[in-house]
């Protein structure tokens, strides 16, 4: 009896770079007419798996099979035509061009004319067949993230893929959104000798939505098992390699109403904010942040939480409305390579900019010196030397001297924006105890999370942004999604 | 006194001619990602080769050794920009002052110290019968040499591949976003590559034409700063073929300043007259201050792993 090859095989992958290595033993089988979750901490190997299979990196050794014949890619061109279609992690979209001049990209031939008004219509053939609702001749960097990455999958189907795989797609998405992308991949792998490849991070989603998943650590596959028969915390455990210490983690007791000092630390009231074109993004919020607790914030992308974040932090200055918050606030923000530091600079340097805003004269290198070498003991910021740049340091530990230069010593408030995007679980884990650490130590925190798990795992009380507008909602996941789409 | 305003537009078209070739090759590496300030060095050298080719083979010959020339100038900065991933604007700069100094110094050796110049035949004027006729504008757009009714083609050529063919989508999306080139399985380098022969070889063209179309002769530095202008005009016309072809119109208009001053006598310093390109780009480029349309990546290296080789 003969068995059918999966549809695409990668064996003993290695990949190294310079003297790192990425890969050492990576394996993955895909089975036609399934959803395959590729789970891993950062740096496990997950997304340099991904690029062997996508053709746009070459393994050092192993081998990749498509239907059980050994293949070699030189390059993403030649994986696309062999029917592996590739959504990134990072937009791979032209912002300041439209979606049928981005799905266009992915022709071949230099010499053909290109027609917007042809681009278009296969753009609407694409999505129309897919069931994914597109507008081809919207500029991508006006669209929404969930609305951008359905123009990549169009992008990415327009080759007709039979695999097609996504790394990390639903990071940026929210609840729903994310349900509807899972609804779609099913759909796609429903029909014909489909099968999907998809990155996550959510180990409840890819036991939920995947039919087989394979975990790698330290660039090795240690665990290829069908989801079903599979416990969140054996999947955990896989992806970690031990028990780690997430007893603070898991079930969270929100602190005690009662003991709640009476004085609020962070208030605004009735405050509007409006964008240069005069719409609202924020409408009549008001909230008020206790020393000792932890405000939950949700909302899905575009809702306000943007603005409400940077309200509450000191960061935005309302159209109208009263707050008051104390001299120091720290701030987290969500991209924090764009927003929290300067990667080319030290940690000394990047340290000297806490506040820099509100802050004008002389800087003291000696005390700043001493302090950023606190921080770093302090946060257990591994790979830190004051001398050493951000470039240097994982993003796990990127986090932990954001956290450290924002908390400081003695935190009173501060303000975090999605603080776990792109950290895996024991960094994510880490970043939490911290803001549990400031809350004991009396400090008024607000974090906004995509992840709901996160929020309810966290916060005391919770907020939810929709449309502007902002409400307390009751500690539960149903509650929390409902108000996220406005019921 | 009458304006001899037929006469003045004659010199718009023709005083643009040159620069229009330079500042359509810049549209295109631009466009593609990349700041070519070595433009000054392809238009110089492409100058200087058109002659040497109109003295043996004539002055087709001569445009096409000019582009040749500026192809190569072009591949020097290529090579410098896309494989040892140095710095586009020192790069440029570099090449500049090597193009003077290169052909400067080539036209001493054939000159023989530069006692005697060499001079050759211009190309003739072509009139083309009933459009020249045409009152005021007829004598100054059809009744010029060859390359200035090459450029009538080349801009809505360049307009074209630009925006309607697949190549022209992908070399605008280098310049904006190079991963999602990358992504579509294209090399950002490669199409950085080729735009940067087109825009070498343009500028080579745009060399030759002072020689063969306009002054007959070569004398050092005659480029006279028009690769420097002709970024400036990709800029002032935002990044677009019709901007870029106003704002050489524009530039004619100074330069054509000359002979309205001649030919009606004034009386002001010629140098004045002389600076009037060169003042009128930096008002306007101050007039047209700010950067919203700049191709997102311009000017920026790409990753080594993107890059050539």
């Amino acid at each position: 009896m003969t068995s059918i090859p999966p549809i695409l095989e990668l064996r003993a992958i290695e990949k190294r770079y310079g003297r790192t290595i990425a890969l050492a033993d990576g394996s993955l089988a895909v089975r036609a007419g399934t959803i395959h979750v590729l789970l891993g901490e950062n740096g496990a190997g997950k997304t340099t798996l991904l690029r062997v299979a996508a053709g746009l990196l070459a393994p050092d050794s192993g081998e990749v099979l498509l239907d059980g014949i050994p293949v070699t890619w030189n390059s993403g061109a030649q994986a696309i035509e062999a029917g592996v279609g590739a959504v990134q992690q990072h937009s791979s979209l032209v912002p300041s061009m439209t979606v049928a001049e981005n799905v266009a990209l992915t022709e071949r031939r230099y010499f053909r004319r290109f027609s917007p008004t042809a681009a278009a219509r296969r753009v609407r053939v694409i999505a129309e067949a897919a069931g994914l609702n597109v507008v081809p001749d919207a500029v991508v960097g006006r669209l929404s993230v969930a609305a951008q990455q359905k123009a990549e999958i169009v992008k990415a189907l327009a080759h007709e893929p039979r695999i097609l795989i996504l790394d990390e797609p639903t990071a940026v998405l929210s609840p729903a959104d994310a349900r509807d992308l899972f609804g779609w991949l099913k759909t796609f792998v429903s029909s014909e000798q489909r099968a999907v490849i998809v990155i996550t991070h959510r180990i409840r989603e890819a036991l939920e939505h995947g039919d087989t998943i394979t975990v790698l650590r330290t660039g090795r596959t240690v665990l290829s098992a069908n989801a079903g028969v599979r416990t969140q915390s054996e999947v955990l455990d896989a992806i970690l390699g031990e028990q780690p210490s997430i007893g603070s983690g898991g079930s969270v007791k929100p602190s005690p109403a009662g003991t709640l000092p009476a004085e609020p630390c962070l208030v605004i009231d009735n405050v509007c904010v409006a964008d240069s074109s005069g719409n609202f993004r924020l409408k009549n919020a008001s909230v008020s942040v206790f020393p000792g607790e932890i405000v939950g914030v949700a909302g899905v992308e575009g809702a306000g939480q943007h603005e409400l974040l940077r309200v509450l932090a000191g960061r935005l200055v309302p159209t109208s409305g009263d707050v008051s918050f104390p001299e120091s606030v720290g701030f987290v923000p969500e991209d924090r390579l764009r927003d929290a530091l300067i990667e080319e600079l030290s940690l000394l340097e990047n340290f000297a900019l806490r506040g820099a805003g509100a802050r004008s004269g002389f800087l003291s290198w000696k005390s700043v010196a001493q302090e950023t070498t606190a921080a770093i003991k302090g946060y257990a910021v591994l790979g830190g030397t004051e001398v050493a740049t951000v470039a240097e340091l994982s993003g796990g530990n990127q986090q932990r001297f954001v956290l450290a230069r924002e908390l400081g010593v003695s935190p009173i408030a501060v303000v975090a924006e999605n603080p776990s995007r792109g950290l895996d679980v024991r960094a994510a884990i880490a970043v939490f105890d911290q803001f549990r650490a400031a809350r004991a130590a009396g400090a008024a925190v607000v974090v906004f999370s995509t992840d709901i798990d996160e929020l309810l795992g966290i916060a005391d009380r919770i907020f939810v942004c929709h449309a502007g507008q902002v409400r307390a909602v009751p500690r539960d996941a149903v509650s929390i999604g409902a108000a996220m789409v406005g019921l | 006194m009458t304006i001899p305003i037929d006469g003045f537009l004659e010199a718009v078209v023709r005083g643009a001619t040159p620069l229009a070739f330079a500042a359509l090759g810049e549209l295109v590496a631009e466009r593609s990602g990349v700041i070519n300030l070595g433009l000054e060095g392809a238009i110089v050298c492409g100058a200087l080769a058109s002659l040497v080719a109109t003295v043996a083979f004539g002055p087709s010959a001569g445009l096409l050794a000019g582009g040749s020339a500026g192809l190569c100038i072009g591949l020097i900065f290529a090579f410098f920009v896309l494989v040892l991933r140095a710095q586009q604007i020192i790069v440029g700069a570099a090449v500049s002052i090597l193009g003077l100094g290169l052909s400067a110094t080539v036209h001493r050796a054939l000159t023989g110290g530069g006692a005697s110049a060499i001079h050759v035949a211009t190309l003739p004027e072509l009139r083309i019968p009933f459009l020249a006729d045409i009152p005021i504008i007829g004598p100054a757009l059809f009744s010029q040499s060859l390359p200035t009714y090459i450029l009538y083609a080349l801009f809505p050529l360049v307009a074209y591949a630009l925006y309607r063919t697949i190549g022209g989508v992908v070399l605008r999306a280098a310049g904006e976003h190079p991963p999602a080139v990358i992504a579509a399985g294209h090399s950002p380098a490669k199409v950085q590559f080729m735009a940067l022969c087109v825009c070498g070889f343009l500028a080579g063209v745009g060399g030759a034409t002072l020689v063969v179309a306009q002054t007959g002769t070569f004398s050092d530095g005659m480029s006279a700063g028009r690769g420097f202008i002709a970024v400036a005009v990709v800029a002032l016309g935002r990044w677009r073929p019709v901007g870029v072809l106003l704002g050489v119109l524009l530039f004619g208009s100074a330069s054509a300043l000359q002979f309205l001053a001649q030919s009606l006598g004034w009386n002001v310093p010629y140098n004045i007259v002389l600076a009037a390109p060169y003042v009128l780009t930096l008002l306007a480029m101050a007039a047209l201050r700010g950067s919203g349309s700049a191709p997102a990546a311009l000017g920026r290296a790409l990753n080594r792993s993107a890059s050539l080789v």
